[in-house]
């Protein structure tokens, strides 16, 4: 080999190589191309028109993605509305994917919506650190004409509307970035076998709640089954908070209105009375080593009378618990619960079908689809009540209208990374390692350090 | 080692004399390595350390905050809580494992393959490997239940056996949370240094043990002043790679604790993950990575020297 042969091969391998580098370049991403809020919002209309214009109805498709299981009550509902869209839609196929969990979703829809591969209309989650941040880097269609429009603001009321509408990434009021399609809410899962067994009434006030923690940790069991490596024990802690707060206060520590003193009255009593719950048996110290999974298998076995949980649960347990009966009420003396409108419809900025991700959008919301989400144990914003017909059904969605005046949100709302820091200073405060003081202190700084400013 | 050395180099001479082109073409060669090279590591790493000046959130455009990050990772005692867990974790990846991987590999070189047959040591080879093999997000979730203080088999298994009072919250509990961590990795991370030190075993000269033993020296004489030196090079890349993956320890962590109960067990790449990814502080975590990898490349740099002057001793000898 001649010595011209060597360098020629060398530059054949180094152009192979920048040519095989720059085909696997992922297209720009959101970092590359930051956009200030206020260039976020083109007119929604513009889009579908254009879109509708260029590709010929035959050949679209309509690309959706959501994180909900098939034979959950979202996956089920939605499965029908897959099939309600192609019927009224002739020629235009609607790709379904949820093969990408919530977590992987969570961690690079920023990138995804982005790129190439970015669905027209996926389900997100909702807050301020995540739909909140992705409407502020100009990734998300801003819907407001269109909720108007077709009169979804109707349908998605009060505090339901908070997730969906952002200003500057803050939720509670501007624009439509999203649109909810049920609602979820914290609330207390009780065993009504244990419950009967040991002459335990259902409580109404938290001194009762504990009355009933008393005669069960007196039979020797743990009253609340609970896991604190994950968010269950978080949102014990924030119902206890939650007990002695006002909307103010809500506003506040959620929508940033005022400064939040983490050493108020609301705030000290549930660290508090989570140390004292702790130290008196009603929740176990295991429970730090416990998530939400060994949370649920817990209270599945039998052996705790109670759970503190979401609805997320209902539908499982509705399918899961049949050895023994189970009733559910909402925690006991408070005004106001963890929960919310449930996960978005969030429409990608760059998609083309802007109008049939619409379209989609008021499918799901329909009254046909809704009432299906409903008999399947969602907790749907505009089914017909009186075809929900399983009655198991009937007392969650009661349970729901009694909570949706008091809809709190969660605990790790406010900043990127509270879940995190909540997780670990509940853990600190449940084996005793921080005191209730100490733990609103770490609370309190990776508040303020973390929250938008 | 050093005779096939010196044979070499007056035939590389030979060839490079002859051929002048070899002289001044090799580094053509090296150009697509150099390049992937730049762009894979060098350029993200110069981008990490660029953003760990910043305040970013790794969208909106960054703002220069000088040596502000560094100055909180300074005082910041979860940052030290983690760092102090990698050091503990150093111990748990590379000591231990190394440690009992030479006495377990020596013990199937020795006495399992010469009492028995060798099918039988490399059967404990592939058994104490498969930890290796295994994703980590499963022996993970694996361990999770086997440690699950209410219903885990270890709780189960000790309450049946009486010893109830021995049952514990292993992962639950910051006093037994890291411990708990550290004997699952040595668990991992045994058949890594075992599969290496029994193939360099192979590579030990019959003769010289011979040798040793008719002049009577005992098999732990033999094991110190044969076997290890022989074996130098061997250990030294096991403890380099496993230091350096202590370091870089994640996948476990994640798995098994998400750094809790409190910060009991977190490790600086668990953390930057959280700063990053949870809470969208891409200065801060790449804070944390830079300090990390100067860490690690002055390590590296301090082993590679340690074994290039042992290499050149043993020569010299």
């Amino acid at each position: 080999m001649s010595a011209k042969v060597l360098k020629l091969l060398s530059f054949v391998l180094t152009g192979s190589l920048l040519l095989g580098l720059f085909a696997c370049q992922p297209a720009p991403t959101a970092t590359q191309a930051p956009q200030a809020p206020t260039e976020q919002a083109p007119a929604p209309t513009e889009a579908p028109t254009e879109a509708a214009t260029e590709v010929p109805a035959e050949n679209r498709v309509l690309k959706v993605w959501h994180y909900e299981s098939d034979t959950g009550a979202m996956g089920k509902a939605w499965l029908a509305a897959k099939e309600e869209f192609e019927a009224t839609h002739p020629g235009v196929t609607v790709e379904m994917d949820n093969s990408k969990g919530f977590e992987e979703v969570r961690q690079t829809a920023s990138m995804v919506l982005n790129s190439e591969e970015a669905p027209d209309v996926m389900e997100y989650n909702k807050g301020n650190a995540t739909a909140g941040l992705l409407s502020q880097q100009g990734l998300l269609a801003d819907m407001t004409d269109e909720v108007a429009k077709r009169g979804w603001d109707k349908i998605i009321v009060g505090g339901l509307q908070t997730t969906s509408r952002y200003e500057n990434g803050v939720m509670g009021s501007g624009q439509w970035y999203g649109v909810t399609n049920y609602g979820e809410f914290v609330m207390v899962y009780y065993n009504k076998a244990l419950f009967e067994q040991h002459g335990v009434e259902i409580p109404t006030t938290l001194e009762e709640m504990e009355a009933a923690m008393d005669t069960f940790v007196a039979a020797g069991l743990v009253p609340i089954a609970t896991g604190a490596s994950e968010y269950p024990a978080q949102q014990i802690f924030y119902e206890l908070v939650l007990s002695k707060a006002d909307q103010d206060l809500i506003d506040s520590y959620q929508l940033y209105k005022t400064p939040v003193d983490f050493h108020n009255e609301a705030f000290t009593f549930g660290a508090e009375k989570m140390a004292e719950w702790v130290e008196k048996g009603y929740i176990e110290k295991n429970s730090t080593s416990m998530g939400a999974e060994d949370m649920g298998l817990g209270f599945e076995s039998g052996e705790y009378p109670m759970m503190i949980s979401g609805s997320w649960w209902y539908g499982r347990l509705m399918t899961e618990i049949t050895g023994f009966d189970w009733g559910i009420f909402l925690f006991p003396g408070n005004e106001f619960n963890p929960g919310s409108g449930g996960n978005l419809w969030v429409v990608a900025e760059n998609s083309e079908n802007k109008d049939l991700a619409y379209d989609w959008i008021d499918i799901t919301l329909s009254p046909k689809i809704q009432t299906i989400m409903g008999n399947e144990g969602g907790l749907p914003v505009n089914a017909n009540a009186d075809e929900i017909t399983d009655p198991k059904v009937q007392e969650l969605v009661e349970a729901f209208k009694e909570f949706s005046p008091g809809a709190a949100f969660y605990p790790d709302w406010p900043a990127p990374g509270l879940y995190d820091a909540l997780v670990s200073n509940v853990q600190e405060l449940i084996n005793g390692t921080m005191t209730p003081s100490e733990m609103l202190d770490a609370i309190d700084t990776f508040y303020n350090e973390n929250r938008p400013q | 080692m050093s005779p096939g050395r010196n044979t070499a180099s007056p035939k590389e001479g030979f060839m490079v004399n002859r051929l002048p082109y070899l002289r001044k073409g090799f580094w053509f060669f090296l150009l697509p390595g150099i390049i992937g090279l730049l762009l894979v590591i060098i350029l993200p790493f110069l981008v990490t350390v660029a953003a760990s000046f910043t305040k970013w959130n790794g969208v909106n455009p960054p703002t220069w905050v000088g040596l502000a990050n560094y100055e909180r990772a300074m005082g910041d005692l979860k940052f030290w809580a983690a760092f102090r867990n990698n050091l503990v974790m150093i111990l748990a990846v590379t000591v231990v494992p190394t440690l009992l991987g030479l006495l377990v590999s020596v013990f199937l070189f020795d006495y399992i393959t010469r009492k028995f047959k060798p099918g039988l040591a490399n059967f404990f080879r592939a058994a104490l490997y498969i930890p290796q093999v295994l994703p980590v997000a499963i022996a993970g979730v694996v361990w999770r239940w086997i440690l699950n203080p209410n219903w885990g088999s270890l709780n189960v298994t000790l309450e049946s056996l009486g010893l109830g009072s021995l049952a514990h919250n292993w992962l639950g509990d910051p006093a037994t949370a890291l411990p708990a961590v550290m004997i699952i990795m040595v668990w991992f991370q045994i058949g890594y240094p075992l599969v290496i030190f029994m193939a360099a075993l192979q590579r030990v000269d019959p003769e010289l043990l011979e040798a040793a033993e008719i002049d009577g020296a005992s098999w732990l004489q033999k094991f110190f002043h044969i076997t290890i030196h022989q074996i130098r090079p061997e250990i030294f890349v096991v403890v380099l790679t496993t230091t350096i993956y202590a370091l870089k320890i994640f996948g476990q962590i994640y798995v098994l604790t998400r750094g809790g109960p409190g910060s009991a067990t977190i490790v600086p790449s668990y953390y930057t993950y959280q700063a990053l990814f949870e809470q969208a502080n891409v200065g801060y975590g790449s804070t944390i990575a830079t300090i990390m990898t100067i860490i690690i490349i002055l390590l590296t740099f301090a082993f590679i020297r340690i074994q290039v002057r042992h290499e050149f001793s043993r020569q010299e000898v």
